[in-house]
């Protein structure tokens, strides 16, 4: 209960600001100019679908993760969560909830410019092939694979770094890196890769997840 | 161990509690109990661990020797049941950028168990009781910091907490200000609540505070309604007399029985210092004959009341020179 209010909150808080704004409306026409331009020097588009979800997963995930961790930092500097420790609610629900709320923005964002990734597909092409919704479920579940490790590292990272500085840093550098992990069962050409893909991913999130809400309930505010 | 002296009667318990930081002891064996419906006023230099002892008090710091108790239950063990009956408001107030005063009132609310209903009624009530009713609907971001402070205080406030736990709750706000927060704990007190508050500002703890408790240097050094203090830390008596004229004849009224000695720090007003031990109203009698007896006339005598200031600066020069 506490943890569904707080989500909503969260939620709010999340989507009015202007990273999201640009994750919703920019990251679309950031595919369409990068599918154009890609399309007019070398003659062949790419699918609209795989450039989508490479800048989703890319894109949107390095921003989710910022975004986190950044949040954290700056609202456990400025003892934000002074006032809502002392109140009858379990800590963990604190860090689930900015989790949460921030994956479900990124993955609007992710349905949004992947389903304008179809639209300018059909448009060009005038038809739709008959595997596009395959493809178009096969990338999306990469990428939110991928976004849910990002989001997790940048959680973690939030909890774990003393300052803004700090963390901007370890997301960039490491939180990038991990969110490859979901990737090697496709690269190593593995039967039924994405269903290893998606359960990888749950893994390593529930793992980083668990670490920063343990770090997060044994610190002193 | 239960805490079997609250007996339903002592809503705060704190036994030998002592917190370390790295290389330093910020609390050591603070104990002390507080009544329900009693405001205690916490002071004491900076860094002397008033903070720490109201972070752990809130569950803030969980990291600590010695026993907590908020009502019977049992900090950290049983938090989430005190947090129940906890209002706080800390030193440096702070919310998330993005909220207005209403929004973070009724996420506040909730979380401390509140229905939407019961949030939506008493929202315009406490903001009016502390004059925000203006700015229900804006960003706190764009507020004044004494404004803050009273959006911060209305959190604590707005579920009717048993216990209201404040650290320099005046820090920042205006005269005016003060004397409504004052009013407001008087009246909350009360109605039953208790109030545990940190202050730098002496007079202010001193006008509403039941029993005050001093800490210094992690430790406590002396727990006691304003009497006490005066009686434990402030021994010494002296009568202070006001002449309506001038006289020369005031350091006549150091024969008077008991009397240590005579000063007169300015023209007009005398001070006598009683001895140790002496009976005031006998001496504050004889003092009124001998004054009819010289012929001197008076506007005012009574005896001197020290200040908490006065006693509070007494009992750290003590301490600096022990």
């Amino acid at each position: 209960m506490k943890l569904q209010l707080l989500y909503v909150d969260e939620l709010r808080g999340f989507y009015k600001s202007k990273v999201m704004l640009f994750l919703w409306i920019g990251l679309p026409i950031v595919a369409l100019l990068f599918r154009f331009i890609q399309s007019s020097t070398t003659g062949q588009a790419i699918p609209f679908t795989v450039i989508s979800a490479l800048i989703v997963s890319s894109l949107a995930g390095t921003l989710a993760a910022v975004m986190l961790a950044v949040s954290i930092i700056n609202e456990k500097n400025r003892h934000v969560y002074e006032l809502f420790l002392i109140r009858p609610l379990k800590r963990r629900d604190i860090i689930l909830s900015k989790f949460l709320s921030v994956y479900t923005c990124v993955a609007v964002a992710s349905f949004i410019a992947i389903f304008v990734g179809v639209a300018a597909d059909y448009f060009t092409s005038g038809v739709i092939s008959a595997t596009v919704f395959q493809d178009t479920a096969q990338s999306l579940a990469i990428s939110l694979s991928m976004v849910a490790v990002s989001c997790s590292a940048g959680v973690l990272i939030g909890v774990a770094a003393p300052s803004v500085l700090v963390g901007a840093i370890l997301v960039i550098y490491g939180g990038n890196q991990v969110s490859v992990i979901p990737l090697v069962p496709t690269l190593l050409n593995l039967p039924q890769a994405d269903l290893f893909t998606v359960g990888l991913a749950a893994a390593v999130s529930i793992a980083l997840l668990t670490v920063a809400v343990t770090l997060f309930e044994r610190k002193q505010f | 161990m239960a805490n079997d002296s609250l007996n339903g009667k002592a809503c705060v318990v704190l036994r030998e509690v002592t917190k370390d930081y790295i290389g330093i002891r910020a609390l050591d064996r603070v104990s002390f109990e507080i009544k329900e419906g009693e405001i205690f006023g916490y002071i004491g230099p900076n860094g002397a661990g008033k903070t720490t002892t109201l972070k752990i008090l809130v569950g803030l710091i969980n990291d600590f020797w010695g026993e907590v108790y908020i009502g019977q239950y049992q900090l950290p063990k049983q938090k989430l049941e005190a947090h129940k009956l906890l209002g706080y408001l800390p030193q440096s107030v702070a919310f998330q950028e993005w909220r207005t005063v209403n929004h973070a009132l009724k996420t506040f609310g909730k979380l401390s168990g509140l229905t939407e209903e019961e949030v939506e009624d008493r929202i315009p009530k406490t903001l009016e009781l502390l004059g925000l009713a203006d700015v229900r609907h804006k960003k706190i971001s764009q507020l004044s910091g004494g404004m803050t402070q009273k959006v911060g205080l209305a959190q604590a406030l707005l579920h009717n907490p048993k216990l209201l736990v404040m650290d320099e709750p005046l820090g920042g706000l205006d005269p005016l200000s003060r004397h409504q927060f004052k009013e407001i704990v008087l009246k909350l007190a009360k109605g039953g609540t208790t109030i545990l508050f940190s202050s730098h500002i002496l007079s202010d703890v001193q006008d509403v505070a039941d029993r005050i408790g001093i800490l210094n240097r992690g430790r406590i050094k002396m727990v006691g309604s304003m009497n006490e203090l005066k009686n434990q830390l402030y021994s010494q008596k002296i009568v202070e007399v006001f002449f309506s004229h001038e006289s020369d004849k005031w350091q006549m009224l150091g024969t008077v029985k008991n009397v240590n000695k005579v000063e007169q720090p300015s023209p007009g007003r005398v001070l006598v210092y009683l001895q140790t031990g002496a009976d005031e109203d006998h001496v504050l009698n004889d003092t009124v004959k001998k004054i009819v007896e010289l012929g001197i006339r008076i506007s005012s005598i009574g005896m001197l009341s020290p200040s908490l200031d006065e006693i509070y600066l007494n009992y750290v020069q003590k301490e600096e020179k022990a």
